[in-house]
């Protein structure tokens, strides 16, 4: 089964679950469309795959229009790991913001809320370690 | 002169408690040690409005390496004699999170425990116990 | 004027995880608050990915002490549909009866500290008396007094009997009593009212950009709650309404967990009463799971939990996310806060219900000379700045 949201198809992975991969650059059409499907911001999930050179990216929307979860996944590159913000649009999602610049060091363009030790501890900060990352050593 | 300070702690410990980075387990049973129920004004334990009160410390948590510094200011705000138990796994031990990046395990490696009081979460009778013990070790 | 600058936080006399709130305040009225964290960061998702499935259901447990059962129940309903495994009727049923209790104790807590937080120290004595009861049938169930530990992958550890249904049954009816009493006091006492009511209004048409959840969300008139929209556990079969209200302020939603608690004891009676014969207890441990990737909701009683979990086949996790509820009820919430006066600030945050609590010591600085007073929580609560 499919959704249509906008110009997106999410496409049905599970019951009630919903998937559609986008690009970098169709990231923020995409939250403003689900947005408008009666949908608030649940999760963001910072996935590192060392071995593709990527970090993924899922955005995890329920939406109450259609009693389903909508996800969002996009990828980055992980040595260059910079993603438009989307708090205009969702402010909800400053919190998952926060945590994965922090703990993964994905950088949200936009953003001006960003900081180290938003939950890492100092000496995790001081040592430039983001603990999510596979090869953190920690 | 000691002495006699250590005696009044013995009849009216007042106690100060420390949540440093709980799951809120041992922080639940502690409140409820601290509720008529189980009664812990026969010992005359009452919770102190600030450390500047304190007699005890009870520290919770797997000791987070943030919560573990105001933990030190709160220990050295306190007057003397003053003593601390450890309450719950996390504290003595770490816990489920021994050796995890964000915390230090383990109360003692922040400052000197008196008591520890093991269980997760140790039961109300258990953290009164674990203070009776203190106040015997005391007096 | 005078910009007050106050930290409150990280040490409360009595419970919760410590935060830090900065408020920056004008005389009386609020202009800004800040929420600080990093006191209770555990280091949780690294943790999993080092551990084993089996041993992860122990580590998600001690998230959260107060609500320990859901926790659990996410992460394992999680994994057991990366294993392919389906536990029987009967032991969803006892999960879904110990997170039921599980919702009891913890509103039950939260209003007794609501009391607490507005000086009725008398009522909060009385409500952890009568949570004593809750606490009581969680020992009775699960053999634990907090981390109930009853799940297991592929069913649960502990059957009830019907000795156990007959004491359930009879504490209920006194709890059930007792929670409609204080539900009467929170209606009609004035005071109680009169501080709650118009404290931290959230409206409906601001909720979901917000993205609060549970009885929170509920409180501002939108009907959504896992248990009904993404059912799971004995959910499809126990019936329940949800609850919820339009005015959405911290009245609102400390009677909506009021409420939720008399629906959570009719099913906790209906469950024990109806729960279907068959084995419940699993016999093997299942120690790998397939690839694949779940997201997984509960409606935990601070409002929606989520566990998003990557298996890349093997015995641990590859990456396990969880979002908590109140991650985003408390750290969204900062502007709800301006414009109310400084003694409604531990009132509104309490209403959230945080799973990480402000604390007792407040320090106020005044801007003009720098001095610095020490002020209780409720003390700030009364507060009145001339």
């Amino acid at each position: 089964m499919e959704i249509n949201v906008g110009r997106f198809v999410f496409k049905e992975v599970s019951p009630r679950r919903y998937v559609a991969s986008v690009a970098l650059s169709e990231l923020r059409e995409a939250v403003g469309a689900v947005v408008m499907e009666d949908s608030y911001f649940s999760a963001l999930t910072a996935v590192d795959l060392p071995k593709d050179g990527k970090i993924e990216l899922d955005y995890v929307f329920w939406s109450i229009k259609h009693r389903v979860a909508l996800i969002i996944k996009v990828t980055v590159d992980r040595n260059n790991a910079v993603v438009p913000t989307v708090i205009d649009i969702v402010p909800g999602a400053l919190g998952g913001e926060l945590e994965a610049y922090d703990l993964m060091g994905v950088t949200f363009e936009g953003n001006n809320r960003l900081r180290r030790g938003f939950l890492a501890p100092e000496d995790m900060v001081e040592k430039g370690i983001y603990p999510l990352r596979k090869d953190s050593g920690v | 002169m000691g002495l006699e300070r250590v005696k009044a702690i013995k009849y009216s410990p007042w106690v100060m408690h420390f949540n440093a980075g709980a799951c809120n387990g041992c922080d639940i049973e502690v409140l409820a040690a601290l509720t008529p129920f189980f009664d812990p004004e026969r010992l005359g334990v009452k919770l102190a409005p600030n450390p500047r009160h304190a007699d005890i410390i009870i520290v919770t948590g797997a000791l987070n390496k943030k919560a573990a510094e105001r933990l030190k200011r709160l220990y050295d705000q306190t007057p003397s004699p003053k003593f601390v138990i450890a309450c719950g796994a996390c504290a003595i031990s770490g816990g489920v999170f021994s050796g995890s990046y964000p915390v230090f395990s383990r109360a003692d490696s922040v400052v000197p425990v008196d008591v520890y009081v093991p269980g997760c979460p140790p039961r109300p009778e258990a953290v009164i116990y674990g203070i009776k013990k203190l106040l015997d070790k005391v007096g | 004027m005078v910009v007050v600058e106050i930290p409150i936080g990280p040490q409360h006399p009595a419970l919760h995880e410590p935060i830090m709130l900065k408020v920056r305040a004008e005389g009386e009225e609020v202009v800004e608050v800040s929420v600080n964290t990093g006191y209770n960061h555990r280091g949780v998702e690294k943790l999993l990915e080092k551990n084993s499935w089996v041993r992860g259901m122990y580590i998600a447990d001690r998230v959260c002490g107060i609500c320990n059962a859901v926790h659990m129940q996410t992460y394992v309903q999680g994994v057991e549909k990366l294993m392919d495994i389906e536990p029987p009727p009967r032991a969803n049923y006892i999960r879904t009866l110990v997170m039921e209790l599980e919702r009891i104790h913890s509103h039950m807590l939260v209003v007794a500290v609501m009391a607490e937080v507005i000086g009725f120290d008398t009522l909060f004595m009385m409500i952890m008396r009568d949570r004593e009861r809750v606490m009581y049938l969680k020992e009775l169930v699960t053999g634990n007094r907090v981390h109930a530990d009853i799940h297991m992958l592929g069913g649960v550890k502990r059957d009830i009997d019907e000795a156990k249904r007959d004491k359930i049954l009879k504490e209920l009816g006194v709890i059930e009593e007792r929670i409609k009493h204080y539900k009467k006091v929170f209606e009609t006492d004035y005071t109680i009212v009169k501080r709650l009511s118009e404290a931290g209004i959230i409206k409906r048409s601001e909720a979901l950009r917000l993205s609060i959840v549970g009885p929170t969300l509920r409180a501002s008139g939108i009907k959504s709650d896992v248990r009904s929209d993404d059912p799971y556990a004995a959910y499809p079969e126990v019936p329940f309404n949800v609850i919820s209200r339009d005015e959405g302020d911290s009245w609102a939603r400390m009677m909506v967990r009021l409420e939720e608690a008399l629906e959570s004891v009719n099913m906790v009676r209906y469950i024990v009463e109806k729960i279907p014969q068959g084995p419940a207890i699993p016999k093997a441990i299942p120690r790998a799971a397939k690839p694949g990737e779940v997201i997984s909701r509960v409606e935990a009683p601070r409002g929606e939990l989520l566990y998003h979990i990557i298996s890349i086949g093997g015995a641990n996790p590859y990456r396990v996310k969880i979002r908590t509820p109140s991650f985003l009820n408390i750290l969204n919430t900062e502007k709800v806060y301006i414009g109310h006066r400084l003694a409604d600030v531990p009132v509104i945050f309490v209403s959230y219900d945080p799973c990480i609590s402000c604390t007792e010591r407040v320090v106020v600085i005044d801007e003009k000379n720098g001095k610095k007073t020490y002020m209780s929580m409720r003390d700030l609560a009364k507060v009145r700045v001339e």
